[in-house]
């Protein structure tokens, strides 16, 4: 006998220790696409609720550059306060999502969330006399505070802001790398911070780290990505308008120094103009990919798209008796997707497939069903084509094989594709010619042509 | 009358450097790929070789290893579209680089500083 389990939503029993829930808890919001805001609202919620480790109040201090800045602040505001919360949030039926709900609103209630008294709360790390809270995030030390009031060592500050005399610092660090620090009290019931309460702080305040860890690295790498498209982005744009440029400027000098005739005249004037014409086609493919933007897509008839793109006079033109064959099996449900997109990304892709392909060879456009979801469209050619080198970077931005091309063709392919909820593959062989499959999903409705 | 070789992939820009060069004196020899510029480098002597950097078939960077074994002294200007290339430019053994631009005044000084030398 096979049983599957899920990641999500185990369910923890009351009998099982609140340790496991609470981590549970802890990595199953991890584990989900949520904002770090959100995710570190439920650290906060996962040490302060009863279920949880049951701390009274959750303080949290995130690092910026060399400064520990004061972000939120969890709790009630008063004992009476904290009274009627309590007594709401252990009402039956009340569960975890309905508490990180209502602890939202604690942090962000205007104007008296607790979370004001933090934010004003900066301390630099790389100062020599650091004071506690600093102290603990610096060294990455648990720090439990107790007689806090005759401890000269606390920044007086935070001790005004904190106003108890027990509390507990949890440094959040991963990798060497401080990323904030949470201090916890329990204000309003008094009861001492015991050690169990301590490992399970530790615990959270470990696992928030590195996942503060991870999403600061996640983001870096997005943007490391993003600064390297761009700079390949401008690499390109260089040398498509650098050499237009160069011919127009130069062309032009020699209209301007009135040492040539008539005829030579008209010449320059004929390439200024189609240097011209190639700047403005650099524009359009520019912004044409640049744009797509697919946000609502459709049920369409891929038939009537494909045969829209195949007899078109501008692709038959260029077809040098390359022959194209439709062949789109019978019945085929619409597809999902924009079509004016789509229609453009076979345009690419048909017209790719024809130049690779020597005269007399055959380019093939076959559409059939996947499966009962999916409908696959093979585009094939018999050209030349591609080592696996060349197959590999074949959706990288400004990769072209072609003397003159742009490289944002199959890019746009796969950008369209992927806009429409769907894919592309490609199967290629040196010598033999190339596939490219795209995978839509199918649309409810059935193709108006039987 | 010196002689200069330009290879170029762009027709415009080598109809253009043709012009300007020979205005300027010079008798000019142009190629649109590395091939065509290593045949007339066996068939006829150049006093100096202006060169792009991407071109279809062997680049500038090919062609320039193979110019060194067959003529050293000859002294190579790189002229390409490319400013990202212009560190690496020595280590390819050229003599200097000159961005493409729409003024082709650098382009004429490195010339003639590089064939007066």
């Amino acid at each position: 006998m096979i049983e599957r389990f899920s990641f999500l939503a185990p369910n923890f029993q009351s009998q099982e220790p609140r340790e496991l829930a609470l981590l549970s808890i802890i990595s199953q919001s991890f584990f989900q696409p949520f904002s770090i805001e959100d995710n570190l609202l439920v650290i906060l919620t996962a040490l302060t609720s009863g279920s949880g480790v049951g701390f009274n109040r959750a303080m949290l201090f995130r690092t910026d550059g060399d400064k520990l800045r004061g972000e939120a602040w969890l709790g009630p505001r008063s004992a009476e306060e904290a009274k009627t919360i309590w007594e709401v949030l252990s009402t039956p039926g009340i569960g975890y999502v309905e508490i990180i709900e209502h602890n939202r609103w604690l942090l962000t209630r205007q104007p008296e969330s607790l979370s004001q008294i933090v934010k004003p709360l900066v301390y630099s790390l790389s100062q020599d006399n650091l004071t506690i809270p600093a102290t603990s995030a610096a060294r990455k030390e648990m720090l439990l505070v107790q007689n806090a009031r005759q401890e000269p060592l606390i920044d007086p500050k935070f001790l005004e802001a904190i106003g108890v005399e027990e509390f507990l610092c949890v440094p959040l660090y991963a990798q060497d790398e401080i990323m904030g620090l949470i201090i916890l009290d329990n204000a309003y019931t008094k009861r001492h911070i015991e050690s169990k309460d301590i490992k399970l702080a530790s615990l959270c305040g470990l696992m928030a780290g590195n996942y503060m860890y991870t999403t600061l690295l996640h983001n870096k790498m997005i943007e490391m990505e993003r600064l390297a498209a761009l700079g390949e982005m401008a690499v390109f744009i260089t040398h498509q308008l650098r050499n237009p440029l160069t011919a127009i400027g130069g062309f032009t000098d020699q209209l301007l120094t009135n040492r040539i005739g008539e005829a030579k005249k008209r010449r320059n004037l004929e390439i200024i103009r189609k240097e011209i014409r190639r700047l403005e086609d650099v524009v359009t493919k520019l912004a044409l990919f640049l744009k797509v933007d697919v946000r609502k897509t459709v049920p369409f008839d891929l038939k009537s798209t494909l045969l829209g793109v195949i007899q078109n006079p501008d692709l038959t033109m260029k077809s040098g008796g390359i022959e194209v064959h439709l062949d789109i099996e019978e019945r085929l449900p619409k597809v999902l997707g924009d079509p004016t997109y789509v229609g453009e990304a076979f345009r690419n892709l048909i017209a790719n497939a024809m130049e690779a392909t020597a005269p007399g060879g055959r380019v093939t456009v076959q559409g059939g069903r996947e499966d009962q979801n999916w409908v696959v469209v093979c585009v094939q050619d018999t050209g030349k084509g591609m080592p696996p080198a060349v197959r590999d970077k074949l959706f990288s931005p400004f990769f072209s094989t072609k003397d003159k091309g742009m490289g944002l063709g199959l890019l746009f392919v796969k950008r369209v594709m992927e806009a429409s909820g769907g894919r592309i593959e490609v199967d290629s062989e040196v010598g033999r010619g190339t596939s490219f499959r795209l995978f839509f999903r199918s649309g409810q409705e059935r193709s108006a042509e039987a | 009358m010196k002689r200069i070789l330009i290879v170029e992939d762009e027709d415009a820009l080598c109809l253009l450097y043709k012009e300007e060069l020979a205005q300027e004196g010079y008798e000019v020899t142009t190629a649109g790929n590395a091939e065509e510029a290593l045949a007339a480098l066996k068939r006829e002597p150049f006093d100096l070789i202006v060169t792009d950097i991407r071109m279809p078939g062997r680049d500038g960077v090919e062609l320039i290893t193979e110019i060194m074994g067959l003529r050293k002294d000859i002294p190579i200007i790189i002229n390409t579209a490319y400013q990202s290339y212009k560190q690496d430019f020595m280590t390819w053994a050229a003599d200097a680089y000159v961005v493409k631009s729409s003024s082709l005044v650098e382009l004429k000084a490195k010339i003639r500083d590089l064939l007066n030398r």
